[in-house]
């Protein structure tokens, strides 16, 4: 397997103090970083430096980074990003604080996405050694992991198919406009392993980031973080509620500077062979929120 | 406190100090079409036809152009009102009453 998951999102946030507070004390990230105008944090659960970095000015999407296993990887997906045609740049160790070689692809919607295999192990916040099974002292709704993220892009039929054919994700799920072969596919998950989704593309007007997501081990925490949301004022989209699409469970809520985030939990097992599921516009409502069946002024609205 | 006048709904509501735009339409039972009430997504855009506003955070660029500024446009989840305002709701969004008890009581506060 080369890519092994999201390794890192990178936004742009209007204020970072308040952005600090949200991410630090709401979501519960540890800071592992703070330079040039830039805060690094990583969740719980994971070993690696960062999985999220805020700048502060402006708002909305700089870049994300794919985690491959091995150097290799990095230079099979480059191989096949430039024969696809999309400009594919190096980046060199430090480029990224922390983060090793790389390459950096841009979408032709700009998205920019990043593809490394080495990161500086920071390490769980349990340990490896007889590790206990959270943090005694977790902080806001203790997101432990990045999970995935929704980008906006004006052509998702082009961009899936850089996905499947140079990094070797494929598709759980699919909302198109008809169930006959040659449908326009409307949105995509995409997936590298056995979760739901990675990431996910959704046709829109803008190319910018939609949401990006935290997983949550289970329904009962996914209740609690509301609960957090509520106590810190946090804006809620919606939720807590389900998804027809990836049956996850969820909350979208909103940063300081406006970019949604998730938390996410649930979901199936995706093998590679499972067929990719489909939705018709017509249950877009019951396909996004599986409870309310229709959707609200902003979710399919608005993005940064 | 600052007046809030949407005419062309015969709305007329009292605002808090530092309390913005949306907070007091919200407080006072009204909704209307809003997303991430931060500032970043730009939906909640209404007119400003009369008065003086200011943004109480930064407002990216991407959001908020300049022109926009000039031209009347008010971001109603950051915008608190410096003198009486009166706005208009964009041609495609519609105010709604959604509690005529939080209207009745807007003004009765706790603590």
């Amino acid at each position: 397997m080369a890519v092994m998951r999201m390794g890192y999102m990178h936004v742009r946030v209007t204020d970072l103090a308040e952005a600090k507070d949200h991410y630090a004390n709401t979501v519960g990230l540890y800071q592992t970083l703070e330079q040039d105008g830039r805060v690094y944090y990583k969740g719980w659960d994971e070993w690696d430096h960062h999985s999220v970095v805020i700048e502060e000015g402006g708002v909305g999407y700089v870049k994300c980074g794919f985690k491959c296993e091995k150097p290799e990887d990095v230079a099979d997906i480059e191989t096949k990003a430039i024969a696809y045609g999309y400009p594919v740049e190096r980046m060199v160790a430090g480029e990224n604080p922390e983060v090793g070689d790389g390459i950096r692809v841009t979408l032709p919607t700009g998205h920019q996405i990043e593809f490394y295999s080495q990161m500086t192990a920071w390490g769980l916040e349990v340990g490896t050694h007889n590790p206990d099974a959270f943090p005694r002292h977790m902080v806001g709704i203790g997101a432990p992991r990045l999970d995935h993220a929704l980008l906006w892009v004006d052509d998702v039929a082009g961009i899936e198919k850089f996905f499947m054919e140079c990094t070797g994700m494929w598709a759980t799920e699919r909302v198109q406009t008809s169930l006959d072969d040659d449908a326009h596919t409307i949105a995509t998950w995409l997936t590298i392993g056995e979760s739901n989704h990675d990431i996910a593309l959704l046709e829109a007007p803008e190319n910018k980031i939609h949401h990006f997501a935290f997983e949550m081990r289970g329904w009962s925490d996914i209740l609690h973080a509301a609960d957090i949301f509520a106590m810190d004022d946090t804006p809620i989209d919606i939720g807590p509620t389900r998804h027809g699409i990836t049956r996850g469970t969820t909350i979208y809520f909103f940063d300081p500077a406006g970019n949604r985030n998730e938390t996410f939990s649930g979901g199936y097992r995706c093998f590679r062979d499972r067929p990719t599921v489909v939705w018709t516009p017509d249950q877009l409502g019951k396909a996004i929120f599986y409870h309310q069946r229709e959707l609200n002024d902003r979710f399919l609205t608005v993005a940064t | 406190m600052p007046k809030l006048t949407v005419e062309a709904h015969g709305v007329s509501v009292e605002l808090r100090d530092d309390e913005t735009i949306l907070e007091g339409l919200y407080r006072n039972g009204f909704a209307y079409r809003i997303g991430c009430r931060r500032g970043g997504c730009a939906i909640c855009k209404v007119d400003l036809l009369q008065g003086e506003v200011f943004y109480n955070r930064p407002v990216a660029d991407s959001v908020l152009s300049e022109s926009e500024r000039a031209g009347g446009t008010c971001l109603s989840c950051r915008a608190v009102a410096v003198t009486d305002v009166s706005i208009a709701m964009r041609e495609d969004d519609d105010l709604r009453r959604v509690s005529t008890l939080m209207a009745l009581y807007a003004a009765s506060r706790t603590g």
